[in-house]
């Protein structure tokens, strides 16, 4: 994954306004041909079945959205294949396989190689064209475009805005952990608590892990090279000084957390009622979360900064934020017929290239939109959100660290999150443990990027 | 001849009238997975098909697995802890509900319910009670042991899902240890009476020995459940923390379906149940020799 992608997305995203009138006569002509099947020419409709409903936070509308689309035509009707929330991707996913009801859509990250063998080759379709250049890259397999992506994600440290003004913070003069340090103190001396740092396993096992992953090398090429030594058991962590740095900032956020941040899996909603309330600073976490406390504190201004690991201001990545794509859109080869294939690209070229669809797609919670940063080229329509101004401004000035997590084999951040992360946040397990347990958790991982 | 044929169709027919059906249910839904099962951990099953046979490698994959271990080491205590106190709690129970009281009936009822329970529930309710309930009370009348929730500590989540397996399994297993005491003759109890047995010695000499089948049941039941326990372990600590109370099925389950080894979580699986078949018959070989013959 490369930052060209991203930028890619600010000219499709953010240039709206410019856009706007040229897209008018644009998106007539490619609206035509997404909608093929023309109303009244199907003679039957064809079930098209959609695995789960992308994220569990805009679940209602992404269902009122193929409600919409369903009463927009008659060729096709997309179905939602529930699952409940948390549970494995593959132990939903094989037993429809083994029955014979494949889905047709499914959206995954890390099991994308698991079923590049089984999946439709997105490679000369016409939104595999339109993705922004490079955000394709992580769902390319051995040359195999399996899955297009959703939306790109950022993380890093959540803030609410009111109580940095109130104690004199600006997050953009943060440039290193002193710094970092230095604001903690700042809030501290207004009475509360500096920050929340969630003890949940994903956000240690994928999230916090990735911010030592993208800074352990300047490119990627030297990033992977990291992996490649883990996979093959030769890497060793403790004599990496990025990797230290790493572990310092850890032991920073440890230091400095309320005692009501726990390792518990209550403790999201936990940190959503801190930040919200303003009973603390900072939360490490991700974009996802700005509707929940948009929900809690419907008039509050929540931003996203840079978690930055380096002691000096220039270090690389303390001035960016992880940006990445959380899932993949894969349509089923093996068992779905090649019309339920096309109605599986005509839903997503009506959500991704008619103005309906993108202003479902992109547009506001409240106004039944999902706030997915568009990842393709011709969108009309932006999240507008100040956390997603935020991000906006990182992706424009270059300013993005790539999702390393995002090459984590299946299983891999319940391995860093649950016996790395959570032992080492409670103190049960010191340095050197934490670094076994994950170097030990590579050991024979098969090389996916190679 | 003729004679052994003409009992032997009739005999086939009451078969085949009251079994057939349910034989063929249990085949078809556990007999072949089964079989099936088996036969997949020889290959190079990747959850959707395989293409090859393997012969041992998966066993060899799967026996390599610490995890595996520790999560085996973790089930035999959890088994041995629930053994213990889910029937000493339902034998108590048993014999308090036997006492001559007039609201015996009633507390029956109601030691029984949490079994109506099913498990995911009763581990949301306890995570409640374990994380918010319990300290915040502690908070504030001062109980001892419960200011910090317990599902957070290794050593406390474990007692954690043994409180709660007892408090699940205790009523189902007095239900059984009740139709133990009632089916002890009152002859011989009143003979003991006369000889001059007090109630200790009526208990430990009459008692259980006469109703030692209920305690093979009872037992039998325990080892099996606490062996194959899964929905309590997964919605109460979720194998948490740090993987510490993780019992031999979630691991399984994580192993094939999180992690996508499916090949030697499968050979994990038919590992767990020589494991269980081994561990449950010596059990009841053991107490059926303590069971008295009538």
């Amino acid at each position: 994954m490369n930052k060209k992608w991203l930028a890619a997305a600010m000219a499709a995203g953010l240039t709206v306004a410019l856009s706007a009138c040229a897209a008018d006569a644009d998106s007539d002509t490619s609206s035509a041909p997404a909608s093929s099947g023309d109303s009244a020419a199907c003679e039957s409709v064809t079930e098209v079945t959609w695995l789960n409903t992308i994220k569990i936070e805009i679940r209602d509308q992404f269902l009122g959205a193929v409600d919409e689309y369903n009463a927009a035509q008659d060729c096709y009707e997309i179905v939602i294949i529930d699952y409940p929330q948390g549970e494995p991707f593959f132990s939903v996913v094989t037993p429809l396989y083994e029955r014979g009801e494949a889905p047709v859509v499914m959206t995954a990250l890390q099991e994308v190689p698991d079923m590049a063998e089984r999946v439709m080759d997105w490679t000369g379709t016409d939104l595999a064209a339109l993705a922004a250049p490079g955000s394709l890259d992580g769902a390319n397999i051995g040359g195999k475009q399996v899955g297009i992506p959703v939306t790109a994600e950022a993380f890093g440290l959540l803030y609410n805005k009111a109580v940095l003004d109130e104690a004199g913070v600006d997050p953009e003069a943060i440039q290193s952990r002193a710094d970092l340090e230095a604001a903690f103190e700042a809030v501290e001396a207004t009475g509360r608590d500096a920050l929340h740092f969630s003890g949940l396993w994903w956000s240690l096992g994928a999230h916090l892990t990735n911010v030592y992953h993208t800074t352990a090398g300047e490119d990627l090429e030297s990033k992977l090279t990291v992996l490649d030594g883990l996979a093959d058991g030769t890497y060793s962590l403790l004599d990496d000084p990025k990797f230290v740095d790493w572990l310092d900032t850890f032991d920073l956020l440890n230091a400095y957390t309320t005692d009501s941040a726990t390792i518990a899996d209550t403790d999201y909603d936990q940190g959503v009622a801190n930040l919200a309330a303003g009973d603390v600073g900072f939360w490490f976490m991700g974009n996802w979360a700005e509707p929940n406390l948009l929900e809690a504190t419907p008039d509050g201004s929540f931003g996203v900064m840079p978690l930055p690991t380096g002691v000096s201001a220039g270090d690389y990545g303390n001035d960016s934020i992880s940006v990445g794509v959380p899932f993949y859109i894969m349509i089923d080869e093996e068992q779905s017929t090649e019309n339920e294939r096309n109605g599986a690209q005509d839903f997503l070229s009506w959500m991704l290239t008619t103005p309906e669809g993108q202003a479902l797609w992109a547009g506001p919670i409240e106004e039944n939109g999902m706030n997915f940063i568009p990842m393709y080229e011709g969108f009309t329509v932006s999240p507008s959100t100040y956390m997603s101004q935020d991000i906006a401004k990182y992706i424009a000035g270059g300013k993005t660290l790539e999702w390393m997590n995002s090459y984590y084999p299946a299983g891999l951040q319940d391995v860093y999150g649950y016996e790395g992360g959570q032992p080492y946040y409670d103190g049960v397990l010191d340095r050197a443990g934490y670094a076994s347990v994950l170097e030990g958790a590579w050991v024979g991982a098969e090389k996916t990027w190679r | 001849m003729k004679s052994k044929l003409s009992s032997f169709l009739p005999q086939t027919k009451r078969f085949a009238i009251f079994a057939l059906i349910p034989l063929a249910i249990f085949g078809v839904v556990l007999v072949l997975p089964f079989i099936r099962g088996i036969f997949l951990t020889f290959t190079n099953w990747d959850g959707f098909d395989f293409d090859r046979l393997v012969g041992f490698d998966n066993y060899a994959v799967a026996v390599q697995d610490d995890r595996f271990w520790s999560a085996m080491l973790v089930t035999f205590g959890y088994v041995i802890a629930s053994l213990i106190a889910v029937n000493l709690v339902g034998f108590g129970l048993a014999l308090l509900v036997t006492a001559p009281l007039r609201s015996s009936n009633v507390f029956r009822t109601f030691f029984f319910i949490p079994n109506l329970i099913g498990g995911v529930i009763l581990g949301l309710i306890w995570q409640f009670i374990f994380g918010q309930a319990l300290p915040t009370m502690s908070d504030n009348f001062g109980l001892p042991f419960f200011s910090d929730n317990w599902l957070l500590g290794p050593t406390t989540a474990f007692w954690a899902m043994v409180i709660v397996t007892v408090w699940q399994m205790g009523g189902y297993m007095m239900i059984i240890y009740i139709t133990g005491l009632m089916s002890i003759e009152k002859d011989v109890l009143e003979a003991s009476r006369i000889d001059g047995a007090g109630p200790i010695r009526t208990l430990l000499s009459i008692k259980i020995p006469l109703m030692a089948q209920a305690f093979t049941i009872s037992m039998f039941l325990t080892i099996r459940n606490s062996f194959m326990a899964y929905d309590l372990n997964l919605a109460l600590t979720g194998g948490g923390p740090y993987r510490t109370t993780e019992l031999i099925s979630l691991h399984v389950f994580k192993e094939a379906f999180g992690f996508g080894n499916f090949a030697s979580g499968q050979s994990q699986a038919v590992l767990m149940f020589l494991v269980i078949a081994a561990a449950a018959l010596t059990q009841v070989v053991l107490s059926k020799r303590a069971e008295v013959q009538r």
